[in-house]
């Protein structure tokens, strides 16, 4: 039955036996009697405070061994005259660590920017470690007025950058008027700093530690966009702050504009405005001054090893007044195959991985523990479904005839009770997940109940039979496949990019589910560009995607909003519609409009409303079944966690969503070697 | 017309044709880099998608305008070839850096391989060939043939990932790099010349593998045309030696369809291989130039096709050279 999967299969068996060979013979460097139970949670906390190394002991503060000595030097000031007044008190998972040792990740390239971005997340606030709210981070803390249309953010004094320059509201509002409002760097602002009327919101410095926001409208989302500002995509649209005194040389409000085109012509620049964005991104320019807990050491994302070393400056401590990182550096170690760097992390040469590593390579992995001296865990993601089929529900204005049948709600229900989703989780998810339609998990306050996320996921053939035969699909041809109402061969096309998972398979055995009750469907695997550039010009019928943006429907790009773009196929050309005020493309229905509304209210909404609103729009998500789940609640997204076994403080299960930078969002700079 | 006039005028001509022939490789190359669908920012945006993150249309339309892929395909030709008559080859959108410095940064490691490569090929083809040859259907010319069946029919990426097991097995050493981990960015030192020693090899007898068999195969042809001719009987009956005899004339002759490939390695030193480096995360410029097309990379790929293109026509020049310095029949027809 399942030909294709037995192929794959054969193949991954095959690359599973070759893994095993290889991880069996590494040398294994953990001596077998190591104790590698892990100190339980409520560590003595005193016992563990005594690890790190003993200097300065006048001060409040101490400091790793590598920078207690450059300060003995002379080359550095003290601890306590690098850290703020008031530095942010970084809770520990486990315990108080030891400093020292290398964090050893592979990455995959100059693309792979955002490998760094995730592990450093330098952003004004984060995302907490569950991903649930927003916490402090750059800084200390802020307020609203009481109808969220102004914002205030104060800043830590006597907070440095790398280079141990100040940190005040200056690199703030450098950033809101020479980045956000220089019309040559951005040509359109960022979005979240439009208001509705189109104009854009003001940020005006109160004082050297406050700055004031102010938008037109309430503004509810104004924090966990905040929480996203940390130069994500390398893109200078996800900046709210930047090392003024720095990047003041490669501006032309600062500096001679003739001479500024020249430099850039000189390092190899078409302009200035080129150069700017590269060399306000401390992974392509180590000299850029940051205010991570790891600084670039000279090397870029597009060198062989990438390697951070700490910040001296980092503003940090732990509950003991330890100044963090506890790790010295962080190593980036570049595989041209990502197959490379899944060998690499079974054979134990990878300290902390989940980035790039695959799921299929689970059980690999898992058994490969001891030898490669790593642990596994798992780390879901925010719920949703790993493999969803998208329904385009614009398709009519291309083929009338097929179109209408995906835009048919009963069609949709037939052919998701036609889906076995326990093959789908037993053959492609490896026995992980659950089946379930795309909404955030149970234990999300978006939750919109049990009869939602397990609506139309019971396999049952017949049912979807009679439900094709009540909508007119009565008609089969010489195959024995059903016929489209005018008579003509109905022949669905599924397309599929293998991107994350197994997801050619998925999409195979629901074309034989699909064959069962009597629809001929089938299988296109696409080279993702074409792919995407298909799903702009309304031409794909259905894809199968993953619904990842079920923690965040009211901010970013979620899939459950027709403007999103990127998004998925829902509609596009009601997305046309949308972008372009009704004069193009095609209105959608009330049902799809009401998705619009709900989004809109909650952006402008507090939090409790939202939430409402949340568990609405997933409810009226699931009803209408644009999207059929199939398995989900699988780490199958960078939730694969190869963990040291001696690495201590990453958490045993932790939010994770590239909204939240994860690992970003589980504090990296509080983890230690246990050494 | 004396001989050398002759060549002199030949190789001049060649090169008059070389900007010529650049100039409509730049358009193909241009052209051909760009006909996927999609264009570098579209792959880009694919590729961010595919970790997890994703952008919204404004910032792709600044990225667009920022990189100049919003305006027509020959303005975007025009700019990138004003650049390299400028001398600069320009600058990769994937790399965000200039792509001279990106492909010299990998010169030196790709060419080294390159040589490392060819003298291990030549080094063992030509005598395998001779002695398959001389001794034809003896159990060493089977036992070559066999070997050599399996080195043209087994794909090299195969070779690579089977080797870098053995490797790792019995000698404990992980076999992708060119470097460990602690050479890999060090300055240049007497140990890291070791490190890279004791790495080069397997790189340069899987690459080599394939191109050993193929050229001992053609060796032993050469060789069996030539040694059944009445000059060797003739040779022989003068009771020459069978040794000298056979490599100083035979072997000779065999060597000129040989020699005729030697031009090809001048553009392989330089890019490299594409699929067996990428499986054996090689820093040399191959894969490089695998990452730049599939991300659509066009200025990059440009690059290193237009200099690939370049010693192509050179490694040609150099061949037709080689040929008429070493056979004096093609020196003499000019005349």
């Amino acid at each position: 039955m399942y030909r294709h999967l037995l192929r794959t299969r054969f193949w991954w068996i095959g690359l599973t036996v070759l893994a095993l060979l290889i991880g069996a013979c590494a040398p294994s460097p953990a001596p077998e009697g190591q104790e590698a139970a892990p100190p339980a949670a409520e560590a003595p906390a005193e016992e563990a405070a005594a690890a790190p190394a003993e200097p300065a002991p006048t001060g409040r503060y101490r400091e790793a061994p590598m920078l207690a000595e450059m300060v003995a030097r002379g080359e550095l000031p003290p601890v306590d005259e690098r850290l703020p007044e008031e530095p942010l008190v970084q809770e520990v998972v486990e315990g108080v660590g030891k400093y020292g040792g290398v964090l050893r990740r592979g990455f995959l390239g100059p693309s792979d920017h955002n490998n760094y971005t995730r592990v450093v997340y330098d952003a004004l606030v984060r995302f907490s470690p569950d991903g649930a709210e927003v916490i402090p981070h750059i800084a200390k803390g802020w307020d609203s007025n009481e109808d969220f249309t102004v914002w205030t953010l104060y800043l830590r004094q006597g907070m440095k950058w790398s280079d141990g320059a100040p940190f005040t509201a200056d690199d703030i509002l450098f950033w809101y008027n020479d980045i956000l409002l220089n019309e040559e760097l951005s040509p359109t602002p960022a979005l979240w700093m439009v208001n509705q009327d189109g104009s854009v919101a003001t940020v005006e410095k109160v004082d050297d530690y406050t700055v004031r926001w102010t938008f037109k409208q309430p503004n509810t989302a104004f924090l966990l966009e905040l929480a996203n500002k940390d130069g994500a995509d390398k893109s200078i649209h996800n900046l709210a702050f930047a090392p003024a005194h720095y990047m003041k040389q490669f501006h032309p409000n600062y500096v001679d504009r003739e001479a500024l085109e020249a430099k850039a012509q000189e390092e190899g620049f078409d302009t200035w405005t080129e150069m700017f964005a590269v060399k306000v991104m401390p992974h392509l320019n180590p000299e850029r001054p940051s205010t991570a807990a790891w600084v670039p050491d000279g090397s870029t994302v597009s060198d062989q090893v990438f390697v951070l070393k700490r910040n001296p400056y980092y503003f940090a401590v732990d509950p003991q007044g330890n100044q963090l990182p506890y790790i010295d550096e962080v190593r980036f170690t570049f595989f041209a195959d990502k197959e490379a760097l899944n060998l690499a992390a079974v054979a134990g040469e990878l300290d902390f991985q989940a980035r790039h590593i695959n799921m299929s390579n689970y059980p690999v992995l898992v058994e490969n523990q001891d030898k490669g001296g790593y642990r596994v865990l798992t780390w879901p993601t925010f719920g949703g479904s790993d493999a969803v089929l998208m329904f385009n529900q614009t398709y009519v204005a291309k083929d009338p005839a097929v179109g209408e049948l995906l835009r048919n709600r009963d069609f949709r229900v037939a052919l998701s009770y036609a889906i076995d989703r326990e093959a789908i989780r037993e053959l492609a998810f490896l026995g992980l997940g659950e089946p379930r339609q795309p909404v955030p998990a149970p234990n999300h306050p978006y939750y919109p109940g049990d009869e939602w996320a397990y609506k139309y996921t019971e396999y049952d053939p017949d049912r979807a039979n009679q439900m094709l035969d009540a909508i007119g699909l009565t008609e089969r041809d010489d195959e024995g496949f059903r016929t489209l109402p005018n008579g003509e061969r109905l022949d669905l096309e599924i397309s599929v990019v293998p991107a994350f998972a197994n997801w050619s398979d998925v999409a195979q055995i629901v074309v034989e589910n699909w064959a069962d009750v009597g629809i001929r469907a089938q299988v296109e695997i696409r080279e993702r560009a074409l792919h995407f550039q298909l799903r702009d010009t309304n031409d794909l019928m259905i894809e199968v995607w993953n619904e990842d943006t079920t923690g965040f429907p009211f901010s970013g790009q979620p899939k459950m909003d027709p403007r999103s773009n990127p998004g998925l196929t829902f509609g596009p050309l009601y997305r046309k519609w949308y972008e372009t005020n009704g004069t193009e493309g095609m209105e959608p229905p009330p049902e799809v409009k009401r998705l619009v509304e709900i989004i809109d209210e909650a952006k402008l909404s507090g939090r409790e409303r939202q939430i409402e609103l949340a568990q609405e729009l997933f409810r009226h998500w699931v009803d209408n079944l644009w999207e059929i789940g199939t398995v989900g609640l699988t780490p199958m997204i960078q939730g694969v966690v190869v963990v040291n076994q001696d690495l201590r403080n990453v958490p045993e299960t932790a939010g994770n969503d590239w909204p939240l930078r994860t690992p970003g969002n589980t504090r990296p700079e509080q983890y230690y070697f246990e050494r | 017309m004396d001989p050398g006039v002759f060549m002199a005028r030949y190789i001049a001509q060649r090169l008059l044709l070389l900007p010529l022939l650049l100039f409509i490789f730049s358009i193909f190359a241009f052209v051909i880099i760009q006909a996927p669908p999609g264009d570098f920012l579209t792959a880009y945006i694919a590729e961010l998608s595919a970790s997890g993150s994703s952008m919204d249309q404004a910032q792709i339309e600044a990225l667009r305008r920022l990189y100049g892929l919003d305006q027509p395909l020959h303005i975007q030709y025009l700019r990138w070839v004003g650049r390299i008559l400028r001398g600069d080859l320009g600058f990769s959108l994937d790399w965000q850096r200039p792509n001279a410095e990106l492909i010299s940064e990998r010169l030196l490691l790709t060419v080294l391989l390159g040589l490392f490569t060819f003298t291990f090929t030549w080094a063992l083809a030509i005598p395998i060939g001779i002695l398959s040859a001389t001794r034809q259907y003896s159990f060493l010319d089977y036992f070559f043939t066999v070997f050599n069946y399996i080195g043209v029919a087994t794909p090299t990426f195969m070779t690579a990932l089977v080797l870098m097991w053995l490797a790792f097995k019995y000698l404990g050493i992980s076999v992708t790099g060119l470097f460990s981990a602690e050479y890999v960015d060090a300055p240049w030192s007497w140990g890291r010349v070791v490190d890279l020693l004791k790495h080069i090899w397997l790189p340069a007898v899987i690459l080599g593998m394939d191109g050993t068999a193929r050229l001992a195969r053609v060796m032993r042809a050469n060789l069996l045309d030539e040694l059944h001719k009445p000059y060797v009987e003739m040779a022989r009956a003068k009771g020459l030696s069978e040794w000298r005899l056979v490599l100083k004339y035979p072997v000779r002759l065999a060597l000129n369809p040989l020699v005729s490939t030697i031009g090809w390695y001048l553009p392989l030193l330089f890019s490299g291989s594409v699929i067996v480096a990428t499986v054996l995360n090689l820093p040399t410029i191959g894969p490089m130039l695998l990452r730049a097309l599939t991300n659509q990379d066009m200025f990059l790929a440009g690059a290193i096709v237009l200099i690939y293109c370049a010693l192509a026509i050179l490694g040609t020049l150099i061949s037709d050279i080689l040929l008429a310095w070493l056979d004096p029949r093609i020196r003499m027809e000019g005349s």
